[in-house]
């Protein structure tokens, strides 16, 4: 497939709208919510301002409207969102997703939903504990993964949480409890080595598998929990290659958020892995130079592509064009090879507003134009 | 018998109705004085439960600290609030504060934050839980220019005023969260800027009561500075070192035994808890022992951190029932 330098991708969940939030509880839209549909609807064009069913959904009361096809629309919502925005790999902004631990858990079997954690200010996730030896119920995003392959009119890369975040985030009662001194450390390190690769064989591989025989090709691989624990950055690996062990697809690793030193050249063993996507921008300031960390894969000979995170996610603030340019270019030289980078945002951009991570999505792209005519004047 | 108390050592989970309210506040389907009520409901259920358990001092819970440095990096000059930022290994993350020009306090400013302004709690009650002037010092960015020993003593000597400033509202007990004196020990002139700056704190905390709070980490390695800085007692987290290894001189304050670990739902065992208090009270003589979490319990959810601190007036019993405290 020819690309242009700097292709753009997603990489991960977007905000829901207001009316598929309410649409899929079998609530009435407000008038705010019928003013965002139709707004986004002029802008994207995603439902045929003809079809009976749109206006039917506009003016339905409560639980007239089936929830499934709100679903579907904020399915194809996502789409036709990162499509117009301009992106060349896309899929659907994660729309029937409950969150991304959650998502792949619910499927499973060994868990118990514990109740809820804070990850940050005011955001937080359903957290579960392993009762049981893990298992799958069924593989899951599947009809997700077949509507949005129906539907989709870019490049779809599919993002799947990772064994080791499933894990790491999740309370190992099981394998930990059944081990004699389970409050020492290396109790603990061991029972965890067995939690990651439990969920790794026995529920996302399955999974990986149904996604590869549903017509899938680009998986990315979300472990955002991957530097929480430095000195497991090996687990991370290995859970990596359990779950993706004679599997034919395009893989890709997705970390944020973590000390990347922390995690190299232990990642490198990730057999299957053809890019590591990144986030940067959100430790990029004036005084610190974020995508220099990018020298690292250099010094170890790794030619792997980057996923570069340009647009800092849990700030309102959009960046300049120019100002994802520089983080291109500077990446570029850190790198050393231009034609290995991907930019995205540094994680999903769910916590901004639909039209803030319009705005910032719209920098990338302008900022990677930029960039290619930035490499390509210089070397005229 | 050496006295023994019990007391929560850091934030509280927000319970569901709290997760609720604010994530619809998010999401505009909640007003502010509803996530208000949900909040004061939480601490006042909290309250209670500290009271029936026999916690002293009693901590409301912190519920609407967003993380250890936000009342000061949103409320200092000079401090701003920076990005997100991993908390040591878990996932949580904490605004990292940037600090562009010398910190200057803002009086008044800390206080609104605190269990007597937030709780049905008196402030002769609650325990304040502030950020320890190292860890602070070395988990901020500082763009300042001051040296980072120098910014070590200087930051002490702000939560001197700090502390001055709340002795005056009728706050009696202080708690200074040091996870970094354990993982990343200071040494040499850094070991004397923490010195400097605990002696700063003590002048300021005159009788009141005040404890060094570690966790996440190994104390044994860096025990003999901490025993010696001037507080009532040092805290360790058993989870992560073992209380036979720790050495320390004649004359050892108070000691913390963090014994409840949020890193999971599995409940602690009383006897072990006792016997490990019976040996360790024999060995290093302290002067008095607080058993609480090894580290703050918002790692768990809040039927489970309330399943594990039951756990507590369990332990007392069993510790009494040794005579090795009470």
């Amino acid at each position: 497939m020819s690309r242009p330098l700097f292709p753009a991708q997603e990489i991960g969940s977007l905000a829901r709208p207001r009316w598929q939030l309410l649409g899929q509880r079998g609530a009435a839209l407000d008038d705010a919510a019928r003013r965002e549909l139709r707004r986004w609807n002029d802008r994207l064009d995603f439902l045929p301002k003809t079809d009976e069913r749109l206006q039917q959904f506009l003016s339905s009361g409560a639980g007239a409207f089936p929830a499934e096809t709100v679903r579907e629309w904020g399915s194809l919502f996502g789409l036709r969102y990162l499509e117009g925005v301009g992106l060349d790999r896309v899929y659907d902004g994660e729309a029937r997703r409950v969150e991304m631990y959650e998502a792949a858990v619910r499927h499973m079997r060994g868990f118990t939903f514990e109740g809820h954690v804070r990850s940050f200010d005011q955001k937080y996730y359903r957290k579960a504990a392993a009762s049981g030896p893990v298992g799958l119920e069924a593989p899951y995003h599947l009809e997700e993964f077949r509507y949005a392959k129906e539907h989709a009119r870019r490049e779809l890369k599919l993002p799947v949480t990772g064994p080791y975040t499933i894990a790491d985030w999740s309370f190992n009662e099981y394998y930990l409890g059944r081990r004699p001194g389970w409050k020492h450390r290396a109790a603990r390190r061991e029972a965890q080595r067995e939690f990651v690769e439990a969920v790794a064989r026995e529920a996302i591989r399955p999974t990986l598998q149904a996604l590869v025989a549903a017509g899938c090709r680009v998986i990315q691989v979300d472990e955002p929990a991957a530097g929480t624990h430095p000195d497991e950055a090996e687990l991370v690996a290995a859970g990596f290659n359990a779950a993706t062990e004679g599997i034919d697809a395009e893989f890709s690793i997705h970390i944020c958020f973590s000390d990347y030193r922390s995690l190299f050249p232990a990642l490198l063993e990730a057999k299957r892995c053809r890019q590591w996507a990144l986030e940067f921008a959100n430790r990029d300031t004036d005084h610190h130079d974020a995508y220099a960390e990018l020298a690292m894969l250099r010094e170890y000979g790794d030619e792997r592509e980057v996923g570069l995170g340009v647009l800092d996610v849990h700030r309102d603030a959009v960046e300049r064009p120019e100002q994802v340019r520089d983080r291109i270019l500077r990446a570029s030289r850190a790198l050393g090879d231009p034609g290995r980078i991907w930019v995205n945002p540094d994680c999903g951009l769910r916590t901004r507003s639909l039209e803030v991570a319009w705005a910032k999505l719209e920098s990338l792209v302008s900022g990677a134009r930029l960039a290619r005519e930035s490499l390509a004047g210089s070397a005229g | 018998m050496i006295p023994l108390a019990t007391s929560l050592t850091g934030p509280f989970p927000r319970p569901e109705t709290v997760v609720a309210a604010t994530r619809d506040l998010d999401r505009g389907r909640a007003r502010p004085e509803e996530v208000e009520a949900a909040y004061r409901a939480a601490e006042r259920e909290l309250v209670g439960l500290e009271r029936e358990l026999g916690l002293l001092p009693r901590t409301g819970g912190y519920l609407r600290w967003p993380d250890l440095f936000r009342p000061f990096a949103s409320g200092w000059r000079g401090l701003e609030v920076g990005p997100l930022t991993r908390w040591f290994e878990t996932n949580t993350f904490y605004r990292q504060p940037i600090l562009r020009h010398p910190p200057e306090r803002t009086p008044g400013a800390l206080s609104a934050w605190l269990p007597a302004a937030t709780t049905s709690l008196p402030a002769s009650e609650a325990k304040v839980i502030l950020p320890g002037p190292y860890t602070f010092a070395e988990l901020l960015d500082n763009q300042s220019g001051e040296t980072s020993l120098s910014l070590i003593h200087r930051l002490g000597r702000l939560l001197s005023e700090e502390i001055r400033e709340l002795r005056s509202l009728g706050y009696g007990q202080f708690q200074f969260q040091e996870p970094l004196l354990v993982l990343r020990p200071p040494e040499g002139p850094a070991a004397e800027s923490v010195r400097a700056a605990y002696r700063a704190l003590a002048d300021a905390l005159g009788p009141s009561e005040s404890a060094l709070w570690t966790f996440f980490g190994d104390a044994a390695p860096t025990f003999p500075l901490l025993a010696s800085l001037p507080v009532s007692y040092v805290g360790i987290d058993l989870a992560e070192t073992d209380p036979d290894a720790l050495s320390a001189p004649q004359g050892l304050p108070g000691l913390g035994l963090g014994c409840i670990d949020p890193r999971t739902t599995l409940v602690e065992e009383p006897a072990e808890l006792a016997r490990i208090v019976a040996r360790t009270v024999e060995r290093l003589h302290p002067r008095r022992i607080t058993l609480g979490p090894g580290a703050a319990l918002d790692l768990l959810p809040w039927p489970a951190a309330v399943r594990k601190l039951r756990m507590l007036p369990k332990a007392r019993a069993e510790i009494v029932s040794t005579g090795a405290a009470g």
